[in-house]
């Protein structure tokens, strides 16, 4: 009964978020300088075809108005198709608004369908990478405050939160794929393209996740029921790996959502520099190409999933610790 | 140990034994076998007709697939040289009449057999006044193209007024398609796919990549390299890192910096060679204050075009003419603007604006992310215009956002100046004059000069392409020099850079590569 109730308030208020970020998006597309129509019509048309070709696709009704009809579309599973976009998948760009021969547009919903599993799948790389080397390196540092292990972990936060992800992204394209030859580094032709992206987003990722959980671990090895633990004859790996790492697991887990956010930025950047084709290099592309139902189109489904993640983390740790229900 | 911890560690064990370490270094080595990987800096449309655009990484995709009657290699020593391809002869039998004859026993990639029917639909349907593209001298209607047998057309341009000479120099350009193909008219098959009778024949769009196969029925024989993956890869870092790692083949549009990198490895060779692109400094000559040629001419005569060339290195090669040194009738004119800031000051006080007095604000576009070190040299040309007195602003834009500038309004377009190249992949100059400077195409200038309409028609108009030569140099390309309704900046250097064994393929001025070398 929680669960559905829990269910219930958190859907109604991610609809409301997405509702919010989708009328900001669709505001600032209209306001920030360089009229879609003027790229699709081509440079020499004159301002009255400009003019005419944007009445008659609406564009020039006030925002509110052209955001309730884009609303009642969306509500009904149509996300539009793109300005520019051709349905064969080619990047576009030079071809003119009147020329009846041009190829279908292609479908925003398509785009995003063939390019959000690229992203997923990096991001669920990303992920990995950076739970598997945080907790090495923090749990070991929430074992022992002000050790080696805290004083490497401290340093190596450092480092990592230093490091601006558009070098790094190519320093390690050049080490591991120019010098070494280890890894593919630019495009996509199978998984293991997806591994170098991955780990400079690990990067990004890790700085943040080690101080939570040695801070967590270190907070929670100083509670009594540990103590108690060794007393019973409990051994340290139980205490730490059934108990310890289960408490400490709460805030990492909130933290994880809130995360997810930064690496959907982070995607942008390391799929345009890695010619990564995901939603990140989607969406340059159509801000450079200012395609309007495309931009609007990822911005409702990159909100929607950063709502129902955030709703999965919040479930999950009120499972994982009952007092956080509400 | 107990059960659970024998499930975990077997558990461990076999998921180790599932994961191949060749899989992380596959892919990087997979080089041998593999087709070119050419990566380009620039988008193609959506739409595959030949006719309907004028981008240039898609007119080097139809290098690839299509057939051309000539191919013209425009090096610098020889830049009129013809090497026939469909066609084995085109002569004049008179100023208006020209004759093909056409190669025999060539086909094209869906087993049509070549034949004159397909050059005469080509032409009538490329010229049609509808079509995007408009690269042909005169609308379909001014053209009487007939075929007296399947190996021979000829062009007669009586009905239009012009000499059948300009299709010579076009015969290089125009990319041939099937009659089959245009008897579906625009929206048919030709916006859906290419199909020519070059080397390669198109297999698909995948992405961003367009995915080409060595066409087994090449007429020259099989070419060597088994495909062309042609992709769109819009970061310069990016392209050359794919370059080093072995994943590209070929990368074009290097910026210098990028040269000085590579050119101490010994994997990879560099190509460099004169284009056909010129760079410009456009004025908005329907406006003022550029309608007055006396300001458009103390503007030129205050850039120092050494200067920019300096800041360009590799990227640039002198030149002094509105064409590149490699387009039919280059001369380096002698009226060509040069930096003289006294003859500059003189100008803005004949033209009533002494040191620049009394100008209003003027702005300066140029793009940054395609073209190398425009912003780099747009600031050198706005320091020096303001150093005589110009009230100069330059905005810098993302390409997408300058591209809507760029052209030619009614009331004459955003900003005063902006700058441009253009690169048309044939020796015919007119494919630059006569679209920037006669009034009936306006294009980015805006111009409407009568003096300027009535030289540009003189020498479309000469009999034989020697007058043509002789009225372009002595004529027509001197008083564009004294109208300076743009300044020519510089020649664009196109340099590409290649994996070594790729060393010697040859590579034309505007971009497109020959790999046709045969098996």
């Amino acid at each position: 009964m929680f669960v559905l109730s829990f269910l219930a308030r958190r859907l109604a208020q991610g609809a409301i978020i997405i509702t919010l970020v989708s009328l900001l998006i669709f505001t600032l597309l209209r306001v920030v300088p360089g009229d879609p129509v003027r790229l699709m019509v081509g440079g020499m048309a004159p301002d009255s075809l400009v003019e005419q070709i944007a009445n008659r696709m609406g564009l020039r009704d006030p925002i509110l108005v052209q955001f309730g009809r884009y609303a009642g579309q969306v509500v009904r599973g149509d996300l539009g198709h793109s300005f520019v976009r051709p349905a064969n998948g080619a990047a576009t760009g030079g071809a003119n608004f009147d020329d009846a021969t041009r190829a279908e547009r292609a479908p925003v919903a398509a785009l995003i369908g063939e390019a959000l599993p690229m992203t997923l799948q990096l991001a669920a790389l990303a992920l990995a990478f950076a739970l598997a080397f945080s907790s090495l390196v923090g749990i070991a540092a929430g074992l022992r405050p002000g050790g080696l292990a805290d004083r490497f972990a401290f340093a190596v936060s450092s480092i990592f939160i230093s490091l601006p992800n558009f070098w790094l992204a190519i320093v390690l394209a050049l080490l591991f794929s120019v010098k070494l030859g280890w890894l593919p580094a630019v495009g996509y032709g199978g998984f293991s393209y997806t591994i170098l992206p991955a780990i400079v987003l690990a990067v990004e990722l890790s700085p943040v996740l080690i101080r939570t959980l040695s801070g967590a671990v270190a907070a929670q090895m100083g509670e009594a029921y540990v103590a108690v633990g060794r007393i019973r004859g409990l051994t340290e790996t139980r205490i730490v790996g059934a108990h310890v790492l289960r408490n400490a697991a709460v805030p990492l887990l909130n933290l994880l959502g809130v995360q997810f956010s930064s690496l959907l930025g982070g995607v942008i950047i390391v799929e345009y520099i890695l010619d990564y084709p995901g939603l990140g290099l989607l969406t340059i592309n159509a801000v450079l190409q200012r395609d309007f139902p495309l931009i609007q189109g990822i911005a409702i489904v990159t909100s929607a999933i950063f709502v129902v993640i955030n709703i999965l983390v919040d479930l999950a740790a009120t499972i994982i610790d009952p007092r956080l229900a509400y | 140990m107990d059960r659970r911890r024998f499930l975990q560690r077997f558990g461990t064990i076999a998921a180790c034994a599932q994961i191949n370490p060749d899989f992380l270094i596959a892919s990087a080595f997979a080089q041998s076998a593999r087709p070119l990987v050419f990566l380009s800096a620039e988008n193609i449309t959506g739409n595959w007709d030949p006719t309907a655009h004028t981008t240039l990484s898609q007119k080097n995709i139809e290098g690839f697939v299509m057939g051309f009657l000539t191919r013209t290699p425009m090096t610098l020593d020889d830049p009129g040289k013809v090497v026939y391809e469909l066609a084995t002869d085109i002569k004049l039998l008179d100023p208006h009449r020209l004759q093909i004859t056409l190669r025999d026993g060539v086909a094209f990639h869906d087993g049509k057999p070549f034949k004159a029917e397909d050059v005469k639909a080509t032409f009538e349907y490329g010229a049609q006044p509808d079509r995007p593209a408009q690269w042909y001298p005169g609308p379909t209607d001014t053209l009487t193209i007939t075929t007296p047998d399947d190996r021979t057309v000829i062009v007669d341009t009586t009905k239009g007024g012009y000499p059948a000479h300009l299709f010579v120099f076009l015969a290089s350009f125009l990319p041939i398609m099937s009659a089959k193909d245009v008897a579906e008219g625009p929206g048919g098959v030709l916006a859906k796919r290419l199909n020519g009778t070059g080397p390669f024949r198109f297999v698909e769009q995948r992405g961003n990549t367009t995915v080409l196969k060595a066409h087994e029925g090449y007429f020259k024989g099989k070419p060597a390299i088994p495909g062309i993956d042609f992709t769109f890869t819009a970061d310069s870092t990016t392209r050359m890192l794919s370059l080093m790692n072995g994943q590209a083949s070929i990368v074009e549009r290097l910026e210098p910096e990028q040269v000085e990198t590579v050119k101490g490895n010994p994997k990879i060779a560099v190509s460099r060679i004169v284009s056909v692109e010129n760079k410009y400094l456009w004025f908005r000559c329907s406006k003022p204050p550029f309608n007055d040629v006396r300001l458009r001419l103390a503007a030129c005569h205050a850039i120092d075009r050494s200067v920019i060339l300096d800041v360009l290195g590799s990227a640039g090669h002198a030149s002094s003419n509105f064409v590149s040194p490699v387009k039919f009738g280059y001369v380096d004119l002698k009226n060509y603007p040069a930096y003289d800031p006294d003859k500059a000051q003189a100008l803005l006080a004949e033209a009533g604006f002494p040191k620049g007095k009394g100008l209003p604000p003027l702005e300066y576009i140029t793009s940054v992310g395609f073209y190398p070190k425009t912003k780099e040299y747009g600031e050198i040309i706005t320091a020096m215009l303001n150093e005589q007195g110009f009230p100069v602003t330059l905005t810098v834009l993302e390409p997408a956002a300058w591209n809507e500038r760029l052209y030619h309004r009614p009331g004459g377009g955003p900003g005063h100046m902006i700058d441009c190249g253009w690169s048309t992949g044939s020796p015919e100059p007119d494919l630059v004059l006569r679209t920037h400077f006669h009034a009936s195409s306006h294009r980015i200038t805006g111009l409407e000069d009568p003096e300027v309409d009535a030289s540009l028609d003189k020498e479309r108009n000469a009999p034989t392409l020697e007058a043509r030569k002789t009225i372009l140099q002595t004529e027509t390309m001197p008083l564009l020099a004294a109208k300076a309704p743009a300044l020519s900046l510089f020649t664009s250097a196109m340099i590409h850079a290649m994996q070594a064994d790729l060393k010697g393929l040859f590579i034309y001025p505007d971009g497109s590569i020959d790999a046709a070398r045969t098996a």
